[in-house]
């Protein structure tokens, strides 16, 4: 059975955190690397305060910790790639990870822009051809430093295995979500990450809370179901989360570490019966091309 | 001119643009004769709602003799030169804030109007807001008292809105980013509807002083808090910002008998959709086709359409004064972060 640590940010001590959570799970970086790859939750325009994407205090704490624990010389790439609504060289330079890439000699990599390797993945006996960017690829060290966000949709929650859909260098990712699930796991099959850690210091739920977590895990189905567990979702209705676990990327079952898991699940801002129902009428609204007419768009 | 029907084009199909020939096809005395945009998609959304002749270079449709007058709903950086050709073909013009980049072009756009002896007038939606009509009524009936302290607040997330199109995000504009082409950031995109606003009620401005905010690290102010002196003495607190997901427009007025407040407004989709549902439209619905009418009728009836195009360049005016008359406040930090982990 996979760990996942949970840890409470104390008064300024983001590193410590990150390395509690590290100790608690016995994970200790390898010694021999020379290529980090540090993959942040990036969403959108809406920076660190929305919960939505990763503090780059968080991730400049993780590159103090990988310098003093491997090498003041690695070399650490900060990646993302394009989406629909979202440009990496405006994204990068709004949510401060510009400022990030200054202060702490740093890579940012853009993975739309990147070289890429085609490969094939098989998921549910079905291939699926992606592209492999080189950054990635050629990485000792690969890093998913993400966020939990619980929302309304189909897919309801984005954690370690969401973010990997982001490191896929085709920019108009919509066109993927009628087979977003398998997408998902496609990607995570075809590039595992060594150590996933979840910024929880704001989380996003109903609003933004500030929850003063860090959980970590070598394993990203675990890490995917605590942050369920979190957020008050049964991850075995998840359907990625699902399909992630028969793919055999890891396990739904984990032993809790540090503090308890419902620490942070009774204080995670779940969102109520009334507001499920609002959106939900507001989808419906939306699809049966209501929207204008409602000004709803 | 006795014209019946006002026979518009519409050049630019983005956001605004889509809301004009939304309102164009449903208003009694305009006829919508053309739109034009680079979008194809745009276009072919256009001629789905009814619109028989798109173009995808504005020329032509400037070009086309059927038409009396343009709407331009056009990247700032292009307001100049398309209203100078639409001026030149004799098409009046409605053209959407902030009338330009800066002064200079605001003023070569008013000549061009004045040369050709068409209609300008500028989009500023607020002045028909039933609110902010009504506020305008109570301040010149004198039922405030005097007014001494102005307080207008526009935030939103300006150009960052996640919209979204047939389920499809779509992605900000990039002339947005560039201070070259947009000309400025939240000042002269939310400020200029606010500043033209307290202009409105109180009076050219005799003073201006702003301090800027720059969260996002752009080279554009995303936050901005204006100081203004207008002509009847009152002190105007202007503020905007693009950094926040909630939309919030508030205006109160402290005189010295009573004072108003807007009720808060807010993005909020639902309560939007339940206005929409008991009342027929929401607020800006109502301001965009109060403006569109007004800017149909006075061409029709061959008046002078307000807000003006020496409105737009006032209120150039006023931001570009702003924009040199910064205040320095000392840096609370140097990461631009507030404290989240502590």
């Amino acid at each position: 059975m996979s760990a996942v640590s949970f840890v409470k940010i104390g008064q300024n001590r983001l590193k410590q955190a990150i390395l509690d959570s590290l100790d608690l799970i016995h994970f200790s970086f390898p010694r021999n690397v020379e290529n980090v790859v540090i993959k942040p939750n990036m969403c959108y325009y809406w920076d660190y305060s929305t919960g939505q994407t990763t503090d780059p205090r968080f991730v400049g704490a993780l590159i103090d910790l990988l310098r003093e624990q491997i090498s003041p010389n690695i070399d650490i790439s900060i990646v993302e790639a394009d989406a629909s609504a979202m440009k990496c060289k405006h994204a990068f330079r709004l949510l401060g990870y510009e400022k990030l890439s200054r202060d702490y000699n740093v890579k940012l990599v853009n993975l739309s822009e990147d070289k890429t390797t085609p490969i094939e993945v098989t998921v549910n006996n079905q291939p699926f051809r992606l592209r492999m960017p080189n950054t990635i690829q050629s990485a000792d060290l690969k890093i998913n430093a993400t966020k939990i966000k619980y929302s309304l949709e189909r897919i309801k929650i984005t954690c370690a295995l969401k973010n990997v859909f982001g490191c896929n260098p085709y920019p108009k990712k919509f066109r993927y979500h009628p087979k977003l699930e398998e997408m998902i796991v496609a990607l995570n099959k075809a590039m595992r990450f060594d150590l996933c850690l979840v910024d929880g210091g704001i989380v996003s739920g109903i609003q933004p809370r500030r929850l003063g977590l860090v959980i970590a895990s070598t394993d990203p189905v675990a890490i995917d179901a605590a942050a369920a567990k979190i957020a008050k979702v049964n991850p075995k209705k998840i359907r990625y989360i699902r399909l992630a676990t028969k793919e055999g990327l890891g396990n739904l079952s984990f032993v809790e570490k540090g503090i308890p898991l419902s620490y942070f699940r009774d204080r995670y801002p779940k969102k109520d019966v009334r507001t499920i129902l609002v959106s939900r009428a507001y989808n419906l609204a939306i699809r049966m091309k209501l929207g204008k007419k409602l000004g709803l768009e | 001119m006795s014209l019946k029907k006002l026979r518009v084009g519409i050049i630019g199909l983005g956001h605004m643009g889509k809301i004009h020939m939304q309102n164009s096809l449903k208003l009694e005395n305009t006829s919508l004769i053309a739109v034009s945009d680079v979008s194809k998609k745009a276009l072919k959304d256009a001629r789905d709602a009814g619109v028989k002749n798109t173009f995808d270079d504005y020329e032509q449709l400037l070009k086309n003799p059927e038409i009396d007058a343009v709407i331009i709903a056009l990247p700032t950086y292009l307001h100049l030169q398309c209203a100078m050709r639409a001026a030149e073909e004799g098409k009046h013009v409605l053209l959407e804030k902030p009338i330009a980049r800066n002064v200079q072009e605001a003023h070569e756009i008013i000549a061009a109007a004045q040369r050709h002896s068409i209609k300008l007038m500028i989009g500023y939606p607020l002045r028909f807001s039933p609110t902010f009509r009504d506020f305008k009524e109570k301040l010149q009936s004198g039922t405030l008292g005097d007014v001494e302290i102005a307080s207008a607040i526009n935030i939103s997330n300006g150009p960052f809105t996640h919209r979204m199109q047939d389920y499809a995000p779509i992605p900000v504009s990039e002339w947005w980013f560039s201070k070259e082409l947009s000309g400025g950031g939240t000042l002269i995109d939310l400020g200029s509807h606010m500043l033209n606003l307290l202009r409105w009620y109180f009076g050219e401005i005799t003073d201006i002083k702003s301090h800027f905010g720059y969260r996002f690290n752009l080279d554009l102010e995303d936050t901005a808090t204006c100081l203004a002196k207008f002509q009847t003495g009152t002190l105007g607190i202007i503020s905007v910002g693009w950094f926040s997901q909630t939309t919030s427009i508030q205006v109160e007025l402290f005189g010295t008998v009573n004072h108003l407040k807007t009720q808060p407004h807010t993005s909020n989709p639902i309560l939007t959709a339940t206005k929409m549902l008991t009342i027929g439209s929401s607020q800006f619905s109502t301001s965009y086709m109060a403006e569109l009418r007004n800017f149909v009728n006075c061409v029709i009836c061959d008046f002078s359409p307000s807000p003006t195009g020496k409105d737009g360049l006032k209120d150039m005016e006023a931001i570009s004064l702003a924009y040199k008359n910064q205040i320095s406040l000392a840096a609370t930090n140097d990461s631009g972060f507030r404290s989240s982990n502590s």
